[in-house]
């Protein structure tokens, strides 16, 4: 007679395997789900969730409002609330340095609207690419007198009058709202070394730190070569960190590279030539820094 | 097999609630690709006080109809009329954004009763 088999030994009601598998397909299923049907359902969308082009329009919003109230805590509040990867007032000055360049400076009034966020992120001390799109003398705008008020209740759209400048006294009164621009920063060459890589051919490197060693972004950096010169902004190029910038050098030619305003040029010119890495040829690239002082 | 089928059954409805609550709560979407037509109501009521007091500032009746237009498409102006008398219905803003709300809607030809008092309040008190 075969003895009994023990209790352990009996087949179990459970499968641990089959539960842990189809736990995990649950897991994503789940996720998958929950971020579709989730609690932003279209419609009722956060202005961080806008897509670049129509963040950028919020923002230059958060600027005109800026522009009337100088109030300069509720537009940072409101430029924070747009979740930007860094800087706030450099995701300002990004996006207007983008609407700028994409024809936004047709009119008076994109022009108007694009100065309004220049001088926003400018009262900060940052620096952008639109104040340079944007043309010297002041708009010649318009304020027409506003329109009578509609006597009837539900009154039809009227014609919109042309644009007319605000009356000098309303003028002279944001002014004077508007907090003063702080002092420019100064930078001097900190460091200057040339390398070799040969997926990197002929670059110059720019990076902009203060004196303890971090990151500024958003400073202008300059390329001068014969009768031409070039200008960019560190800290566009996030992938390589928020205070660089690079400039693509030919060969044959003389580079100066300076910050205008805030730092002398540097003493050497710079240009590319032969190099050699792991036996292979290559075009020599520069790497720069600037200190803050 | 009842007791696989079993525990991929109880494993599957466990896992999905389990995801359910983290997709929901924990790691919603974070889709950056919405327009400013989608911004929920309180947000698009923002955006039309910013636009209004931009407006204020600068003057620019022509800039201000454009951007609102942005997010309320042709009806830009009768939406400015019905946002500033939903506004001063519920006392959803302050005093002065409706006070920029109204100024604006005036200039575009959209004054109605229920603005009226703030109209007055503006042209006396400055």
């Amino acid at each position: 007679m075969q003895p009994a088999a023990p209790e352990s030994a009996a087949p179990a009601a459970f499968s641990y395997t089959a539960f842990a598998l189809s736990l995990i397909a649950g897991l994503a299923l789940g996720i998958a789900l929950g971020r579709l049907l989730g609690p932003l359902p279209g419609g009722e969308a956060e202005p961080w969730q806008l897509r670049a082009e129509d963040r950028n329009h919020y923002m230059l919003a958060i600027a005109l409002e800026y522009h009337e109230s100088g109030d300069a805590a509720r537009a940072l509040d409101k430029l924070i609330a747009l979740k930007p990867a860094g800087d706030p007032l450099v995701a300002l000055a990004e996006g207007a340095c983008a609407l700028g360049s994409g024809g936004y400076l047709a009119d008076a009034s994109g022009i108007a609207a694009l100065r309004s966020a220049v001088q926003l992120y400018q009262d900060f001390g940052r620096e952008g690419c639109a104040e340079r799109l944007l043309p010297e003398a002041a708009p010649a705008a318009l304020p027409a007198e506003p329109p009578p008020p509609a006597a009837d209740a539900r009154a039809q759209p009227t014609p919109l009058p042309s644009k007319t400048p605000p009356p000098a006294s309303a003028q002279t009164a944001q002014t004077a709202r508007l907090a003063p621009t702080p002092l420019p920063r100064r930078f001097r060459e900190h460091s200057l070394r040339s390398f070799c890589d040969i997926a990197r051919p002929a670059i110059i490197e720019v990076r902009t730190v203060d004196y303890l060693g971090r990151g500024v972004p958003g400073q202008r950096i300059r390329v001068r070569w014969g009768e031409s010169e070039d200008i960019f902004l560190t800290g566009i190029k996030r992938e390589y960190g928020d205070n660089y910038g690079d400039f693509q050098m030919e060969e044959g030619v003389e580079y100066a590279v300076d910050m205008p305003g805030a730092a002398e040029p540097l003493a050497t010119a710079l240009s590319t030539g032969s190099c050699y890495s792991d036996n292979r040829r290559g075009l020599k690239s520069w790497r720069v820094s600037f200190v803050e002082v | 097999m009842l007791r696989i089928f079993r525990s991929l059954i109880l494993g599957l409805a466990l896992g999905a609630l389990v995801g359910l609550y983290f997709g929901w709560v924990s790691f919603p979407m974070d889709a950056r690709n919405r327009q400013l037509s989608q911004l929920a109501q309180s947000h698009q009521d923002d955006y039309s006080v910013m636009i209004a007091a931009g407006y204020a500032a600068d003057g620019d009746l022509v800039g201000a109809s454009a951007r609102l237009a942005l997010v309320y498409g042709d009806e830009a102006q009768r939406h400015l009329r019905e946002s500033a008398e939903r506004i001063i219905s519920s006392s959803a803003r302050s005093l002065p954004d409706i006070r920029l709300l109204v100024a604006l809607a005036r200039d575009l030809g959209q004054l109605s009763p229920l603005m009226m008092p703030f109209l007055t309040l503006e042209e006396s008190g400055g």
